[in-house]
This record gives C-alpha cells, sequence and structure tokens, in this order.
C-alpha cells in the first residue's frame, strides 16, 4: 500500500503524512526516511521543526539523501512501514549528487525504481512529494530541468500509489483513492 | 471566518462579492483595519480582507507578528471573509526574506483554515469548498 502526500510549501503536508503512516502502521515498525542534507543553519532549523513534530510518534530515523533503496539493508526484518520525506530533496539531491549535474532522466529512472523497491518491501509507503510548479517563472535551464524531473516522478508515483492525497491549508483533498 | 485562498488572479474577490446578496461589504485591500474596535458600530457591514498575503508581507517587513496581530483582530472581529493567493507552491526562492515570508504565509493559512467555518479554493473563477 501507498501513499502520496503532495502540497506546497507550509501547507501541513508533512504533519498529514505523519499521521497518515501511524494510523495505517498500526503497531509495525515505523521508519522515517530523511533526505534532507544540512547546509546552513537554516535547513538545520528546518530540520528541528521536523523533528519536533515527529518526537514521541515513535518514528526511526534513517538518514538516506540518495538511493533510498538503501534504506532497506537498514531496517528490521518483519513487518514495516516507512515515511518518505520529500520528492523535492531526493530529486534535487540525485541530479547534483557527486558534483555532477545528471540528466532528468537519469534521476527520474533511478528514484522511481528506488521507490517501487521500497513499495514491494514494506506494508505501508508514505510519500511526501510538492507542488513547485504554480509560480510561473522562467528559472535558468538546470532548475527548468529539475521542475520537468519532478513532474515527471510525480506523475509516476501517482501511477505506482494508491492514495493521492494533496494538502492544502491543512486541509487533505483526495484525489486518488479513499482517504484514511 | 470564511477563508477562501487560491491563486494570483484567479478571481477570488469576484466570487465572494457575487455571493453577497445585498449586504453591504467593505474591502480592505491588503491591510487589515488598525481599530478593529471602532468597526464594531456598525456590525452589519461584512468586512473583507483582501490580499492577505500581502498584508503578511507588509507585516513581517516592519518587524511585526502577523501571526498575533491577525488573531487579535480575528477576536474582535470574528465575522470576517479573508482572502488570500497561495504562495507556497513553487520552487523554493534564492533570497532568505521570500523562504521565510513564503513559509509563514503557509502556516498562517493552515492555521485560519483551521479556525474558520468555511474553507474554499478558487481556480479560474470557480469555487471549490473544502471546509
Amino acid at each position: 500500500m501507498m501513499t502520496l502526500v503532495i502540497g506546497g510549501s507550509g501547507s501541513g503536508k508533512s504533519a498529514y503524512a505523519e499521521n497518515c503512516l501511524i494510523q495505517m502502521a498500526e503497531g509495525k515498525k515505523k521508519y522515517y526516511l530523511a533526505t534532507m542534507q544540512v547546509l546552513d543553519e537554516e535547513g538545520q532549523k528546518r530540520i528541528e521543526r521536523h523533528r519536533r513534530l515527529r518526537s514521541g510518534k515513535g518514528f526511526l530515523t534513517i538518514e538516506q539523501p540518495t538511493a533510498v533503496q538503501n534504506a532497506l539493508t537498514k531496517m528490521e526484518a518483519g513487518e514495516k512501514t516507512a515515511l518518505l520525506e520529500c520528492i523535492s530533496n531526493l530529486t534535487a539531491n540525485e541530479m547534483f549528487a557527486g558534483g555532477k549535474i545528471w540528466s532528468g532522466k537519469s534521476v527520474a529512472d533511478r528514484i522511481i525504481r528506488g521507490i517501487e523497491q521500497l513499495k514491494a518491501q514494506l506494508s505501508h509507503l508514505v510519500i511526501v512529494g510538492n507542488n513547485v510548479f504554480e509560480d510561473g517563472m522562467l528559472y535558468d535551464e538546470t532548475t527548468m530541468e529539475y521542475i520537468r524531473t519532478m513532474g515527471s516522478i510525480q506523475t509516476a508515483l501517482v501511477d505506482l500509489a494508491d492514495e493521492v492525497v494533496e494538502v492544502v491549508a491543512g486541509i487533505p483533498i483526495v484525489h486518488k483513492g479513499q482517504e484514511v | 471566518m470564511k477563508l477562501i485562498i487560491g491563486g494570483y488572479a484567479q478571481g477570488k474577490l469576484n466570487y465572494v462579492l457575487k455571493r453577497l446578496s445585498s449586504r453591504s461589504y467593505q474591502v480592505w485591500d491588503g491591510e487589515i483595519p488598525e481599530q478593529p474596535k471602532q468597526m464594531k458600530t456598525d456590525l452589519d457591514t461584512l468586512v473583507i480582507i483582501n490580499h492577505f498575503s500581502c498584508w503578511v508581507r507588509k507585516c513581517i517587513e516592519k518587524g511585526g507578528c502577523p501571526e498575533e496581530e491577525i488573531i487579535c483582530f480575528l477576536e474582535c472581529y470574528p465575522d470576517v471573509v479573508i482572502i488570500s493567493d497561495e504562495i507556497g507552491c513553487g520552487i523554493v526562492p534564492m533570497e532568505a526574506f521570500e523562504r521565510e515570508y513564503r513559509e509563514r504565509t503557509g502556516r498562517l493559512l493552515t492555521e485560519l483554515a483551521e479556525r474558520a467555518e468555511e474553507v474554499e479554493r478558487v481556480i479560474c473563477g470557480i469555487g471549490q469548498r473544502i471546509k
């Protein structure tokens, strides 16, 4: 079972995604796959805010900035669930991995294959995606390639997902499947 | 309180005005009345705050606290319509201030949605009741 949660900045999508996994985990292990790399103090604060939100909810954190399928080797045997947060960081990390710029196609293929492996091994997977598509701005070619890649990844994830929920001002809007 | 959200230029204000029937109203554009208590003299008039996100920007620029100010305003004047652009659906801005503005506006709208009796999302002039 896989749920994709999308939304804009500050929309409350993370809090929704956490609660979604907590409801579905039913006592199974809950892993939090963290993709964000700390580059500065602002990033550190962002991570701390997310940790505060998660604290006391029983998540086991795995830092996995690239190659998300490798998180499976860090998990214990038995039934388990995971929250992968988020596609925008993961896409940026994969696109600029090792100081190179990888093509959008190769990045999308890697990420989608990784997520397929996660989905196959977990009883429930919740993925936080991001709506980065609606500011109407024209950016440099690398950023445009990044936006297109995010779009192709999330479109593919919608096909893989059993449920797709958009969070708007904290309110869930179901686009695919049934809300839990 | 009613909250109307949607993208830029989606006809949000018109959407609200068309549904007002004959009630008198006043539109505050990118600002909130500074002395809400004085406005209680005319309770029949509906107060509409348009371009709420612009007010948030100005408030942060002035070093104010939009989170506290809007709650304070709503306590004095609970029967109000707040219209705001949704600004969080884009690429993370390069400038720290823009990131802060975007994030705080998103969280504020989430807080307002929580308090609102009704939330509508307007796309191309079409409203969708989401709460």
